[in-house]
């Protein structure tokens, strides 16, 4: 069995307070902070409160960490008032710990999803008007979503490890899940793990045109309810293992153990939830028998709660179906009538106050609810919090655009170990199991790029390299896909879709297996949103689209290869500059690895973008190769399983991963743990042509093997990692080569990933 | 315009921005449900062309459960069209 997981530290930064204390005093008495927006102008916004985190109690601590924040909201780039909070809350969770981020094994993994959109929302408007526009363009360095890990890589780190994730509203709680995997996997000792969202106009106005905001704050679980509030904040937790080399220095006091977790999709509809909770339900039941509980350990739900007629049905009939007749006991409640719904933030935020709950014997209320909506029949904790006897065992969940679902949960630290009659814990399901596959490992069972290339299922990806496409012709996913399913997928979606559904069927995947998404992407839909912020300045907040706001939200595209294509499996989407797509496969080597996932279709898409291709990919240029060669529509993926499923399945195996390695900064000898290749054929496959790796090359164990390039074949894009590996992999499985090396480098940051028969 | 010209028109507004390609927008009957078995429509194809017709028409739809019976059919959206601009 393995390490209990340990909460060690926390810090919080919410519209209540800044800090720990400041957030939990007011959040027991049930204040509420959801008021007139101010940041910017709402007027005409049907409506206009929010959650807002003061400014003049941010600037103060932020000044406190040398960063200069306007209390009006201003913040030089690369900084961004969405960083500004992150590092604030990771401040105070770090010195709660009492970790030494320098000179123990840490790693940061940061949710979110709008990053520095509310610092760019007039840059890209311009850029849309005027795509010449070279003014201010330093401004879009805080632009990416990874600007908050790397400003917060900067403040805190050297971090062992960094990931930048996104699962629109779950996205916090995603990030808690990927920081168990790396504790259990022992890749790391310590984790700083987190969310933060700052407000903009544009979450504002596209909830508004999705008539999902209440114009009063908001009362979840009411009779009256109308919708949700938005609100802004940032929480990360230290996590580490009970018997990590840290907690033997330190002897941290535990506040709380993560003791279970399950996340899925609904496959469902790309913004309203599934009515009948199956997902929910299977997840909840999930989580709480990953923690080695039952339904009666649960002393309370800290629900996803927004207030909106569908969320808070769906979710009480969820909550119904896996807690039985318990439902009739537990206590639920949900913080946005109180902070407002933090997005990206909202996971970590509400995962922090579950730990808090439980850590102080307190339960928090449901601020706003006046009157209890008797078709919903739950436990309410309406107005004030109240102190209880114990908590033993508290659920947290975080529900995002596309049904992108999580659920944590929160112990006394070891409730399930300490319990002889649960010592044998009922065997996870394998998508929460703790790491009984590692031994076997992730394999690749398909391979498929879209592109500049046409479709090439994993036959064809082995000769890529060595034939030249058109860089210039248009790329149709449309012939690949069902016009009337596809009708609210955007370019980006459709290209992804196309790449996914044809590595599964490569694969010859069953449906049996529960099969989730992961796709890098370097920067979002700019263009779309920069297009939307444009008619919301030019036009009014009442002419911002419903059906594109969805697609601006930077998971979208996975979020939308799940619903086309029905895959219930973890649904993520990883973001790091020229590197997404070899971020991606990481990730999804350590999830399947680790036993967090059974499948995952891991790859990475970028649509051919103005913006980025003139402003961001210069911003952010590692090697000239970037600019010399055309940006192209580039999606591609690849099936990444574990051994032992694919054997048991009767999957072909294309190949295993036999090592991945991640480095930050200009790490010296990053590759000195890489093993040499073991005397077959062996190749290296690069991105692009970057004299950073063939120096890496040159220094390591596989210097004598031939270099290929896969940009001069298909073009640039921040998505070429993935096709990397996509070749990698089918050259392996078409017996041209036994050992393949991918170095996928970006700007302060690389990968390498070795693939062997 | 006449109720007719809005009919039509409306119909080709949907099937412009709800992306209902290869769809005949004269082929959509006049009171025929727009949401469910119909069309296939939903909420958020409602919003959206909600807001199409505000910008478009220059009518502000109404939102909610008063919404529902108005988005029922192309003629119940006319009718309702019509009966804003003449008053």
């Amino acid at each position: 069995m393995s390490a209990p997981l340990w909460v060690t530290g926390l810090g919080l930064i919410t519209p209540l307070g800044v800090g720990v204390e400041a957030t939990w005093s007011r959040l027991v008495r049930g204040d509420r902070a959801i008021r007139d927006v101010s940041l910017f102008d709402a007027a005409g916004q049907r409506a206009a409160v929010a959650g807002q985190v003061d400014g003049a109690a941010l600037s103060a601590r932020a000044a406190g960490l040398g960063l200069a924040v306007d209390p009006a909201g201003g913040v030089a780039a690369p900084w961004s008032r969405t960083s500004a909070m992150a590092a604030v809350a990771a401040a105070e969770a770090i010195e709660a710990a009492g970790i030494d981020v320098r000179a123990e094994r840490v790693g940061l993994v940061v949710g979110g999803t709008t990053g520095g959109m509310f610092e760019n929302e007039q840059v890209l408007a311009r850029l849309h008007a005027e795509p010449e526009c070279r003014e201010l363009l330093v401004q879009m360095l805080s632009h990416p979503l990874t600007a908050t890990g790397d400003c917060l890589e900067q403040r805190f780190g050297p971090f062992a490890r960094v990931r930048t994730l996104a699962s629109a509203c779950s996205s916090g709680a995603n990030a808690i899940v990927l920081a168990a995997a790396w504790l259990l996997a022992g890749d790391v000792d310590v984790v700083v793990a987190g969310g933060a969202d700052g407000l903009c106009r544009l979450t504002l106005t596209g909830f508004n045109a999705l008539g999902a905001l209440d114009p009063e704050p908001c009362r979840p679980f009411d009779r009256r309810r109308r919708g949700t509030s938005l609100g802004e904040g940032a929480a990360f937790v230290v996590l580490e293992r009970a018997d990590g080399a840290g907690r033997r220095a330190r002897g941290p006091r535990p506040l709380a153990e993560l003791a279970g977790w399950a996340a899925g999709a609904e496959a469902h509809h790309i913004t309203n939830p599934a009515a009948d909770g199956a997902l929910v339900a299977s997840l909840i039941a999930r989580a709480i028998a990953c923690a080695g509980l039952a339904p009666g350990d649960v002393d309370y739900v800290n629900a996803h709660g927004t207030g909106t007629p569908l969320n808070d049905a769906m979710e009480a009939t969820a909550l119904r179906r896996a807690l039985g007749g318990d439902v009739e006991r537990i206590p639920v409640s949900s913080s946005k009538g109180q902070i407002g719904h933090t997005l990206g933030g909202a996971g970590a935020i509400e995962a922090a106050i579950t730990a808090l709950v439980v850590s102080r014997r307190t339960l928090v209320p449901t601020a706003g609810l006046d009157e209890p909506d008797p078709a919903l029949s739950l436990v309410h904790v309406p107005h004030a919090g109240r102190e209880v006897p114990r908590v033993r065992a508290a659920l947290s969940n975080a529900f995002g655009f596309g049904g992108m679902d999580t659920v944590l949960v929160f112990t006394e630290p070891e409730l399930a170990r300490r319990r002889d009659a649960r010592a044998a814990r009922a065997a996870p399901p394998a998508s929460t199991a703790r790491g009984p596959a590692r031994e076997a490992g992730a394999v690749v069972t398909g391979a498929a790029v879209f592109g500049a290339c046409g479709l090439l299922g994993t036959a064809e990806c082995a000769a890529l390299p060595e034939r030249r496409f058109d860089l210039d012709g248009a790329v149709d996913p449309d012939p690949h896909l069902s016009a009337a399913r596809a009708r609210r997928l955007d370019h980006a979606s459709r290209l992804a879709a196309v790449a996914v559904q044809r590595a599964l069927a490569d694969a010859g995947a069953g449906a049996d297996v529960e099969t989730g998404v992961l796709l890098g992407s370097a920067y979002g839909n700019v263009d779309a949103s920069a297009a939307f912020m444009h008619r919301i300045f030019d036009k009014g907040p009442r002419t911002a689209s419903p059906a594109d706001f969805p697609n601006l939200v930077p998971s979208s595209p996975a979020g939308h290869v799940s619903i086309y294509l029905g895959l219930h499996g973890p649904t993520l989407t990883t973001a790091d500059l020229a590197a997404s797509g070899e971020s991606a496969v990481v990730q999804a080597v350590q999830l399947v690895a680790g036993g967090f996932a059974a499948r995952l279709v891991a790859g990475a898409v970028e649509p051919r973008s103005d913006i980025v291709g003139r402003v961001l990919a210069a911003l952010f240029a590692h090697t000239p190769s970037q600019s010399r060669v055309a940006r192209t529509d580039t999606a591609a993926a690849v099936v990444v399983e574990s051994e032992l499923g694919a054997r048991a399945a009767g999957t072909r195996i294309l190949a295993r991963f036999r090592q991945v390695l991640e480095w930050r900064g200009d790490a010296a000898g990053p590759l000195a743990s890489l093993s040499p290749p073991g005397g077959g054929r062996a190749e290296c496959v690069l991105p692009r042509p970057d004299e950073t790796a063939k120096a890496l090359i040159a220094r390591s164990g596989w210097a004598a093997c031939p270099v290929r390039c896969c940009s001069p074949s298909i073009g640039e894009s921040d998505a070429l990692g993935a096709v990397a590996v996509a070749v990698a992999a089918a050259r392996i499985a078409s017996g041209l080569l036994d050992e393949a090396l991918v170095i996928g480098i970006a700007r302060g940051r690389g990968y390498a990933i070795a693939l062997g028969r | 315009m006449t109720a007719a010209e809005v009919r039509s028109e409306l119909k080709r507004l949907i099937v412009k921005e709800l992306n209902l390609k290869g769809r005949d927008p004269e082929a959509i009957e006049d009171d025929a449900p727009l949401f469910g078995a119909g069309l296939g429509l939903d909420s958020l194809d409602a919003l959206q062309l909600a807001m199409v017709i505000e910008e478009k028409l220059g009518v502000r739809m109404p939102e909610g459960e008063e919404a529902r019976s108005v988005f029922r059919s192309v003629s119940a959206i006319a009718d309702h069209i019509v009966k804003v601009r003449s008053a």
